[in-house]
């Protein structure tokens, strides 16, 4: 079952690319994929390209595949291990939704962070207090490691 | 490390404390000291006297032997100073006006205790006789006989004022003060149980001489000298007796003396003397080698030298708080076995070595007769036939037993693994009862923990119940709760979700408040729901064990009807699953088959296997029906075959269940009423819908989880009529999805994956 949903999610990956992001199988797993996703523009990530690693569980879609930024990125929701925290990766997943809609919804929460729910405080404290800093820091780091 | 004042007056405390213990001897203060002292002089004197006497001379100023029955009969208010005005010492014959016996009680162990054998040939008696024997004691009379006065030393009392140095001296009675000391005491039921415990003791320990051990007993083909327990009480088991006595076996003639000793009754000194209840030729002899035996114990245990304040404390507690006792006991004879025989199975018996022995036919011990006298409280009890295996015969049917009941265990766990291989997918497990996997795991943890506690009470069974704990708990803690947290953790969705919406399928009927509710639970991942449900579980386990280990201590009465209760309970194990296949709701088995042969694939098998069912029930049930139906089980239980017959029925009564619940479906006994029809998943599109959500043209709507399509049923389009409405699910909000698609989902959440509006359950 997992097998035959993931093949038919890349194959309409192929068919239909979204616009700013891409994603495929490393090697031979089908259930390991890297993805990346380009810098919103009207965001300070803007010009940067984001690799992320996917892990499907063998229950897939039933629980929701593992994704993870392999790029270092400096953002409230992500923490250094590169760990997103999102609410439809944990418990709002539903089988519905697929990798294209996750790396979407992925790209809008790096326009849109959710300082409300961080998983780094540190940083979701300055973005609430001192925007520009942030954007500075997120822009610097974007440059050093994602360009 | 700094160690300031505080520190170093603690550590000075603790060493003194170390330090000042009482050592070897017990002896804390001057007083004690002084006590001790008194005893020792005591028991030399006693001992003294003892060895300067023949068989013809009366005791003389011996603790409790100084007054005979006659004495007290003549005169009551005499006292027990020695020597007493008129009284004659220097004979001795088996009658009251000498022995502290009445005639009655004498001629009644003459006749009925130990009578004479037949002298052609004489009788075989077992040289071991250790083990616990069980039987029934009557009571013969507790008013009929005069009380002998048995005073206690005054040295015995604990000092009055601290400032005491040198104890009291001189005697005192026990009965001056109220409420009597015999009243108190007194046998008042007419029928009641007996155990008798019987240990050998054929060497001592020397204390003095760093735990020296030394065989003292010189003529073990004659004399064994053992302790005895005795512990009777009623059948309510609301008065309790218990005695430990020194006992003389007499092997030739299967003979046993016992007798209580205590502040107040130095019985050591009297066995040669009440061995010899008859006038035959040979008792000068059996008087003067049983006082060999007697100097031989007194010699080697260093009796004297070795009291400490303990021993003085112990006889003190039984002098204030029991009657002294006299026992004659006669054994039963082997007759069946030749001497040679009889030393071969006690040789194999002590050092097993695959002698031919053949030990599984060994007779149970057996005491024929046996008569109770206290002469400090008038009471005298007779019992018969108070039989029980040798001791080491025992061990191994007990060992026999826990090896079988491992082997039990084993099975189980196969069982388990057979089990949770059938049931591999969430939403088959979710057919499961949580709370009849539950009371199953409930009571094989409590076995573990009980075999555990078990195994550090009788060292000798270590091993095999340590194994049996250890098997039960691999099976209770590692299988079963596993297979519980599965079970937990498909269920999870129902948490909020009542039970009638679950039997109805529906909840169109709820407002909305409940319905967020349990589209918003989140399920917990697996780490979380072990660490609640091995919480629980140790719980639980804890409780039940703490439970059933004190109501060993309850009142019979009391216990029985907790034993016989929790038997019960714990047995009603398949009733939740039958309310749990209630509540899923099966289909009968015939049309089961009948979309199997279609094939159509659903998850509505029976979630547990017949297998699973049968061979569960029979590992719980056996051990239950050997403990009630055997009346000689191990476990020394009482029979109760009608119990055991109600449980069975009971039992079968649940399985028949289940079985029509395979059957004719599971919701048979429930009437069409309570289970009105619920929201219906399977039903045929409209042309409207089939536009809205899916393509016209092959008439499919794609399924958004294995997106792929789901041909449909359109009510006006008549090609599509051969399509198969329980292989698609239409939700109340409208989505299709392919049956096996949206049962698996349903088993992790109640939630329409397309739009996340709530799902009547399934």
């Amino acid at each position: 079952m997992s097998l035959k949903r993931i093949t038919k999610e890349l194959n309409d990956l192929g068919r239909d690319p979204p616009t700013s992001c891409s994603a495929g199988p490393v090697g031979d797993d089908i259930y390991h994929w890297q993805a990346s996703i380009m810098g919103p523009p009207d965001s300070p990530y803007a010009g940067g390209v984001f690799f992320l690693s996917i892990h499907f569980p063998t229950d897939y879609p039933f629980k929701p595949p593992k994704i993870a930024f392999t790029t270092k990125i400096y953002h409230p929701n992500i923490n250094a291990n590169g760990n997103i925290c999102l609410d439809i990766l944990k418990d709002q997943w539903s089988p519905a939704l697929t990798i294209s809609k996750v790396l979407l919804s992925i790209c809008s929460l790096l326009t849109d962070a959710n300082p409300d729910d961080p998983l780094v405080p540190e940083i979701a404290h300055i973005y609430k207090t001192d925007r520009a800093k942030y954007e500075a820091t997120a822009r610097e780091w974007t440059k050093k490691y994602a360009v | 490390m700094e160690i300031d004042g505080n520190t170093l007056i603690f550590i000075i405390i603790v060493l003194f404390l170390f330090f000042s213990s009482p050592g070897g001897d017990g002896v804390s203060s001057q007083y004690e000291f002084n006590q001790l002292q008194e005893l020792r002089t005591q028991w030399n004197v006693e001992y003294k006297s003892f060895q300067g006497m023949n068989y013809n001379e009366n005791f003389q100023n011996i603790t409790g032997l100084k007054l005979a029955y006659q004495d007290i009969i003549d005169d009551e208010s005499v006292n027990a100073t020695y020597p007493l005005p008129s009284k004659d010492y220097s004979h001795w014959s088996q009658d009251q006006k000498y022995a502290i016996l009445p005639d009655e009680v004498i001629s009644q162990v003459k006749n009925n205790v130990w009578t004479q054998e037949n002298a052609d040939k004489p009788d075989l008696f077992p040289p071991n006789i250790t083990g616990t024997l069980r039987g029934h004691i009557e009571l013969v009379s507790n008013d009929k006989y005069s009380k002998l006065p048995m005073p206690i030393q005054r040295f015995y009392d604990p000092p009055s004022e601290f400032s005491d140095v040198s104890p009291h001296l001189g005697d005192r009675y026990l009965g001056d003060e109220w409420p009597p000391f015999s009243e108190l005491h007194n046998v008042t039921f007419d029928n009641g149980e007996l155990s008798v415990q019987v240990s050998h003791v054929d060497r001592v320990y020397d204390r003095l001489k760093g735990n020296q051990q030394t065989y003292f007993n010189s003529q073990t083909d004659r004399w064994k000298f053992l302790n005895l327990r005795l512990d009777f009480s009623d059948k309510t088991e609301h008065e309790k007796h218990s005695l430990l006595t020194d006992a003389v076996y007499d092997v030739q003639h299967g003979r046993i003396l016992a007798m209580t000793q205590s502040a107040k009754f130095h019985s050591l000194f009297a066995f040669p003397h009440y061995m010899n209840l008859e006038n035959a030729i040979e008792s000068e002899d059996t008087f003067n080698s049983l006082k060999k035996l007697i100097n031989e114990y007194w010699n080697a245990s260093n009796f004297v030298d070795t009291l400490t304040m303990n021993d003085l404390q112990d006889w003190y507690d039984s002098a204030v708080y029991k009657c002294e006792y006299v026992a004659f006991i006669q054994l039963e004879p082997w007759n069946e076995y030749t001497p040679d025989q009889l030393k071969m199975i006690d040789d194999e018996l002590n050092w097993p070595l695959g002698r031919p022995a053949n030990l599984s036919s060994v007779p149970l011990i057996n005491l024929q007769s046996g008569l109770l006298y206290s002469p400090d409280c008038g009471i005298q009890l007779k019992f018969n036939n108070i039989k029980g295996k040798r001791y080491e015969i025992q061990m191994r049917s007990i060992r026999a037993h826990l090896l079988f009941g491992i082997g039990l265990f084993v099975t189980q766990i196969y069982l388990l693994l057979c089990q949770m291989h059938h049931t591999n997918t969430p939403s088959s497990v979710s057919k499961l009862s949580f709370y009849s996997l539950s009371m199953i795991n409930l009571v094989d943890g409590s076995l573990a923990t009980l075999y555990f506690i078990a195994a550090s009470i009788l060292p000798e069974l270590y091993l095999p119940l340590v194994i049996s704990s250890f098997a039960c708990f691999i099976l209770a803690s590692i299988f079963e709760t596993r297979y519980l947290i599965l079970v937990y953790a498909s269920q999870f969705n129902e948490r909020n979700v009542g039970l009638l919406t679950l039997l109805r399928r529906s909840n169109n009927d709820n407002n909305d408040g409940t319905n967020t509710e349990a589209a918003n639970t989140v399920i917990p991942d697996e780490a979380s729901i072990s660490g609640t449900l091995y919480g629980r579980f140790f719980f639980m386990l804890i409780s039940f064990t703490l439970l059933t280990l004190s109501s060993t201590s309850w009142p019979r009465k009391i216990r029985m009807i907790f034993e016989y209760v929790t038997i019960f309970v714990l047995n009603s194990y398949w009733l939740p699953q039958i309310f749990r296949n209630a509540i899923k709701g099966t289909l009968p088995r015939r049309s089961r088959l009948r979309s199997e042969a279609l094939g159509i694939q659903r998850q509505n098998k029976m979630p547990l296997l017949w297998k699973f069912i049968i061979g569960t029930t029979i590992i719980r049930t056996l051990p239950v029906v050997y403990v009630f139906t055997y009346s000689s089980n191990v476990f020394r239980h009482h029979k109760d075959v009608r119990f055991v017959v109600v449980l069975c029925l009971y039992l079968l009564f649940q399985i028949a269940v289940l079985y029509s619940q395979d059957i004719l479906g599971s919701r048979w006994f429930l009437p069409k009423l309570a289970i009105p029809e619920g929201y219906s998943y399977h039903k045929p599109m409209s042309a409207q819908e089939l536009m809205e959500h899916g393509s016209s043209v092959d008439h499919t709507v794609d399924c958004a989880i294995c997106m792929s399509e789901v041909p449909v049923y359109v009510e006006d389009v008549p090609e599509t009529h051969k399509v198969d409405l329980q292989t698609y699910m239409t939700t109340p909000c409208g989505h299709v999805f392919h049956t096996q698609c949206l049962e698996n989902w349903m088993s992790y959440k109640l939630q329409c994956p397309v739009c996340r509006s709530p799902l009547p359950p399934l």
